[in-house]
């Protein structure tokens, strides 16, 4: 019984060393400028249609919207009302959000302006929404709570530039941000996966083959090997299997390198064959936390995963 | 009382941990299907309000538990008292560029996902109503305005000649709302 006890608490004390010692900012700070990127490519792609997806005259107007929703959520309209000034906050603190976690000045502040547009979004016109949107809420709102500006940020980048560099990457940050990200990333493959295990078509092999034949979400020609049953069973059970096994898998040095880089081909193929706008390029962002940076000099490193 | 100290202390210590195990399983439950997951239902009841009021609600079912087996379209056409007319096949994704495709995919989510369906009927009538909109900015006046969705069953097994750009079924079309514009009240449901 000691013997157990004394094996929980050692466990435990792992967990927490796990989440609480400080740990290489340059994971995150990549993450945050790629992440940064993609919240403004995403801005741009909605910005022509926002008065007609948000404004008051839109597909959805106040009166069937406070039908459609209920309970409260911050947002920026928690401030406006139902007003079309909240489209020029999106855009304009959306854009600012974005182009502060991409170069890295006041991440923090910038990390809640992309939580906050990406909120009001989903609080003002829900029935638009992907799973990509889904991963750039939640990802900005843990940022907002991350020291993810210590690298990869402009000032760094400038100073490098004058050959002054200032050592960035000696300081280390709390790690807990980074660990939720991270762990966000496995509740995503791992429900994911249960949700498809609870459906025929994904284990009788013929999910995929059905999903390819609509072309709603058809991008670029899919080659005819993959439009045959034997095609359809491989991808859709490799589908399955990547997903349920991602969670547990991606956490093992050895193993870590490998299903990244079947992650990394999953969402290739999915980015080919699919159109889902950004949500494959969103979801492999998260990848970059697992990184691991092995020398300190930003020009010559190498880039290791986490042992 | 020391004892209490000590606890508040070694909490406050912990906090990142709390926090981290209290997302973890806030998340995982939220996500899950239900009667995946034990005592799902009093970890969602208990964590909605932080949940929603935060917006990190989240659902990952893409896809699950079954892949739609209709490929579907949502098609407008309308007439005008000035004669012209029209017909547009708003998310017929397949016949958009590629840039077209990418940029208006949260059309085909919105339109093929929402509007098409019974369930959300009350998303016709404001459709409408902005179409008209539209109409009218380019100087006509709409009299009848019409919403249709398109669709086709997927077959099994798959053939390289089912692939949407390629496949020859016809669609099957149903005109889900009619709106007669010069009589504001004057909609149907079909």
């Amino acid at each position: 019984m000691r013997d157990y006890l004394a094996r929980f608490k050692k466990v435990l004390a792992s967990l927490e060393r796990w989440i609480m010692e400080p740990v290489d900012p340059r994971p995150l700070g990549l993450f945050r400028l790629w992440f940064g990127f993609l919240c403004l490519v995403n801005l741009a792609l909605l910005w022509p249609d926002m008065p007609m997806w948000f404004g008051n005259d839109g597909v959805l107007p106040p009166e069937v919207h406070q039908r459609m929703t209920s309970g409260f959520r911050i947002s920026f309209y928690t401030f406006t009302g139902y007003s079309d000034h909240a489209i020029v906050m999106m855009r304009l603190f959306g854009f600012l959000g974005g182009l502060g976690l991409l170069t890295g000045i006041f991440p923090r502040t910038s990390a809640f302006l992309t939580w906050m547009t990406a909120s009001s979004i989903a609080w003002r016109n829900a029935d638009i929404l992907n799973s990509g949107d889904n991963l750039i809420r939640i990802g900005s709102f843990f940022l907002i709570f991350a020291r993810s500006g210590e690298s990869f940020n402009l000032v760094n980048l400038v100073q490098a530039w004058r050959g002054r560099p200032n050592s960035p990457y000696r300081t280390k940050i709390p790690a807990w941000p980074q660990r939720i990200l991270q762990l966000q990333l496995c509740i995503v493959y791992f429900v994911a996966g249960v949700w498809k295990a609870k459906g025929d078509p994904w284990l009788d092999g013929s999910a995929v083959g059905t999903v390819l034949q609509l072309g709603e979400f058809q991008r670029f020609p899919i080659p005819d090997f993959v439009m045959t049953p034997f095609g359809s069973s491989v991808l859709t059970f490799f589908t399955l299997g990547f997903e349920l096994a991602f969670p547990f898998l991606v956490w093992v040095p050895r193993l870590r390198v490998p299903v990244l880089v079947m992650g990394l081909s999953l969402h290739a193929g999915l980015e080919w064959m699919m159109n889902v706008q950004l949500f494959q390029w969103v979801i492999t962002s998260y990848y970059l936390l697992f990184l691991r940076f092995k020398k300190n000099q930003f020009d010559k490193e190498s880039i290791k995963t986490d042992a | 009382m020391r004892s209490g100290l000590n606890y508040i202390s070694f909490c406050k210590r912990r906090w990142p941990v709390f926090v981290l195990i209290g997302y973890t399983v806030a998340a995982l439950s939220w996500s899950m299907p239900s009667g995946s997951m034990p005592g799902k239902r009093g970890v969602d009841a208990a964590v909605a309000p932080l949940m929603i009021g935060l917006n990190l609600w989240q659902s990952w079912d893409m896809f699950a538990p079954n892949p739609r087996s209709e490929d579907i379209w949502v098609g407008i056409s309308y007439e005008t008292l000035e004669g012209p007319s029209g017909e547009v096949p708003v998310t017929k994704m397949i016949e958009m560029s590629y840039f077209q495709r990418w940029q208006r995919e949260r059309w085909r989510k919105y339109f093929n996902d929402h509007l098409r369906t019974d369930v959300e009927s009350l998303l016709w009538r404001p459709y409408a109503e902005y179409l008209r909109n539209e109409i009218q900015a380019e100087g006509y006046k709409p009299s009848k305005i019409e919403l249709t969705r398109w669709w086709r069953t997927t077959e099994k097994p798959v053939r390289s000649d089912l692939r949407a750009d390629v496949r020859k079924t016809p669609w099957n079309s149903y005109t889900f709302y009619r709106w007669h514009v010069e009589n504001p009240r004057g909609d149907t449901r079909q």
